[in-house]
């Protein structure tokens, strides 16, 4: 798995979930404490628990890069160990689709891999990195 | 001069290292034959195969005279455990989310 893909159905109309999405208030209710707001070019912060092992200090820095109301929002979603690095460099993208009886909400977290073609790595990482192993092998009882 | 330790994500951020890396994906490959496709000086291409090797993104073996470089799997771990973590967070976040819509709509049903 490369990027993050989440889509949900709820069975309320998206002005209500995009109340939850934009609302400060009503956001840390599911998501984080946070300082919000909805305009674009905005910073603001998640504040979550500091995790050492992942080299992140518990601050989500982020922006606010597209706003459609009721239809969609994105923001960068950034972290580091404290010192300033963002060590991790992603982006989050919502998108309401509205339906009959609800609302699909999909969730987009991408960006960990900087670009399409460290994508590609991954994924001959996934199925090749044994074959690679094995070339070295070749090599070495050729050499 | 030992390299500063770069993470996973500084590692890959910079272009010359992620094009070895594709480079390495075809075939393990000569640090000869792999400077062969960059502008920069030797030196140069090593420093970043030091880093890359460091990080635990490609591994060296010297066959013969040549010294080969391969991909290796624990510098992508890395990335991968942050894609891992936040997939779980999400959807955990997602399922928080329908409870908390469920319960305002059964409320505001009610005091109507």
């Amino acid at each position: 798995m490369k990027t993050i893909k989440h889509t949900f159905f709820y069975s309320h109309k998206p002005e209500a979930v995009w109340q939850y999405l934009t609302n400060a208030e009503l956001m840390s209710q599911w998501l984080m404490p946070n300082d919000f707001k909805p305009v674009v070019g905005h910073n603001f912060q998640f504040k979550a628990r500091p995790m050492p092992n992942f080299n992140f200090d518990g601050i989500i820095y982020c922006k606010v890069l597209e706003i459609v109301p009721n239809k969609k929002l994105v923001y960068t979603w950034r972290g580091g160990p404290g010192d300033g690095t963002m060590t991790l460099d992603s982006k989050v993208e919502w998108t309401l689709n509205a339906k009959d009886n609800g609302t699909e909400l999909i969730i987009e977290h991408n960006g960990f891999a900087s670009d399409e073609s460290m994508l590609q790595i991954f994924s001959v990482m996934d199925a090749g990195w044994l074959q690679n192993i094995k070339k070295i092998a070749e090599l070495i009882k050729t050499a | 001069m030992p390299q500063a330790r770069l993470d996973a994500f500084q590692v890959i951020a910079d272009p010359s290292r992620r094009q070895i890396l594709n480079l390495l994906t075809k075939n393990s490959l000569s640090i000869n034959h792999l400077a062969e496709n960059f502008d920069m000086s030797r030196p140069a291409v090593s420093k970043h195969i030091k880093i890359l090797y460091g990080a635990g993104f490609i591994t060296i073996e010297d066959i013969g005279r040549e010294r080969y470089c391969a991909l290796k799997q624990d510098g992508f771990k890395e990335l991968q455990k942050w894609i891992d973590y936040y997939n779980d967070f999400w959807k955990s976040k997602l399922q928080k989310l329908e409870s908390l819509l469920d319960e305002k709509a059964k409320r505001s049903k009610q005091s109507k």
